[in-house]
């Protein structure tokens, strides 16, 4: 951020618009030994707040759910910039960090809350479909709420940039757009009869569905 | 969510007690993730964390950064770093909502890094990090000179200690919610390329080469 300017966005909006957007966020954090341990999950944002999905089988959430200083980032790729030079070469980037301490959510409500706020950041429209978690599943899963207070975003976006004196090289040079993208739906094998597939599934080729 | 949410078993292996068909997986995953989260003990022994690209030379990886910037000014220094990288392959979907999943594969690399400063090898993690983000790239963009090695940072850390874990399937529910009234299934997830946007500046007849009008991730698929 020191070195690209351009580059620090800490737009609350932009900040917020990366967590809806970006699939997976990967956590990292110190654990006891002094090493930084890191996972993917899932997260999903609720104003001011991030929730993070995790097993509580998984010791390593241990750490985590323990107010363990963490740090969250989520990612999205727009696109492959490729300069005439290789040091130029780069992505059109969006991401997110979010530094602080996870609070396990106890409370009912608010985990039910959390829970379809992650199913609906998955898909919009499911959250409504799945059946609520029973006891059961409650034990087994962890739910950590982080406050959105001390976060930072990066943007990149636009055309390479290579110096003046490089642009006469006969190389080709632009950007390359990423997208995500859904298949073919395949209901599971032990799916019940007479269930028609839901309409908030995309159809096959589509962007995937965001808030 | 299910227990089975990206959640990857956090027993950190070995590289070399895994066996030929585990290490290629590990570098198939490595090799196709186009960037990485690089996560390091800050000097206040707090976690940082970045996203950047990385490149794998055999069973060596290598992340790449700013000599100017302040981020990897720690990296550098030898402090435990986790390299984290993550492919979605699709969602899904229980009928109960804590059931629900990702098809995944994942690999997070634990190490230490090492500032790469031998000439030649920095050429050819320059290469390798060109390619890394399209394949046949590197024939083409020229070199780095001596000075834009200068301002690059390349760390490396050996593939020693890794934890991996590839999901695939379909959602596994118990028995009593197979009778719940919700569809179930699985949405494939990938990643395409749009169509090439030429840089303004580009000179006139200059063609689109075959490696970005033609890209895939990972080449051939």
């Amino acid at each position: 951020m020191h070195r690209h300017p351009e580059r620090a966005d800490y737009d609350r909006a932009t900040i917020d618009e990366v967590l809806d957007e970006a699939l997976l966020c990967t956590v990292s954090w110190v654990d006891e030994q002094g090493r930084v341990r890191s996972l993917p999950t899932i997260q999903a944002r609720i104003g001011d707040t991030l929730y993070l999905h995790g097993s509580r089988g998984a010791r390593a959430w241990k750490s985590v759910a323990g107010g363990a200083e963490v740090c969250v980032v989520a990612t999205i790729v727009d696109e492959i910039v490729l300069a005439r030079t290789s040091p130029a070469h780069s992505m059109n980037y969006r991401s997110a960090v979010v530094f602080g301490r996870g609070r396990e959510v106890t409370d009912h409500d608010e985990l039910l809350a959390a829970a379809k706020a992650i199913t609906r950041h998955v898909l919009p429209g499911r959250e409504d479909d799945a059946a609520e978690p029973d006891d059961d599943d409650w034990r087994q899963t962890l739910i950590l709420a982080m406050p959105i207070d001390e976060a930072s975003a990066k943007v990149r976006t636009g055309p390479p940039k290579d110096d003046v004196h490089d642009l006469e090289l006969d190389v080709w040079a632009g950007t390359l757009p990423l997208r995500l993208v859904t298949g073919a739906p395949t209901p599971a094998p032990d799916l019940r009869s007479g269930i028609p597939m839901p309409d908030y599934l995309p159809e096959c080729g589509e962007e995937l569905p965001r808030l | 969510m299910s227990t089975d949410a990206p959640t990857p078993r956090t027993r950190v292996r070995r590289l070399p007690e895994l066996g030929v068909y585990e290490r290629e997986a590990v570098h198939a995953i490595l090799d196709e993730a186009i960037y990485c989260h690089l996560a390091w003990v800050g000097a206040d022994g707090d976690p940082r964390l970045i996203p950047t690209i990385h490149a794998r030379i055999d069973d060596t990886l290598y992340v790449h950064g700013s000599a100017a910037s302040s981020t990897l000014r720690q990296v550098k220094l030898g402090v435990p770093i986790a390299i984290a990288v993550t492919l979605v392959d699709g969602i899904r979907f229980a009928r109960s909502m804590f059931e629900h999943s990702m098809n995944y594969r994942t690999v997070i690399v634990y190490g230490r890094g090492v500032e790469v400063t031998d000439r030649h090898e920095l050429e050819r993690v320059f290469d390798a990090i060109t390619d890394h983000v399209a394949p046949g790239r590197s024939s083409d963009a020229r070199s780095p000179s001596d000075a834009e090695l200068r301002q690059t940072t390349f760390v490396k850390v050996a593939l020693d200690e890794c934890s991996a874990k590839i999901s695939e399937g379909f959602p596994e529910e118990p028995d009593e919610d197979l009778a719940l009234d919700v569809w179930a299934g699985v949405l494939p997830l990938r990643t395409v390329t749009g169509e090439p946007i030429a840089d303004p500046l580009l000179r006139p007849s200059i063609e689109t080469p075959s490696y970005v009008t033609d890209y895939r991730r990972p080449p051939g698929s």
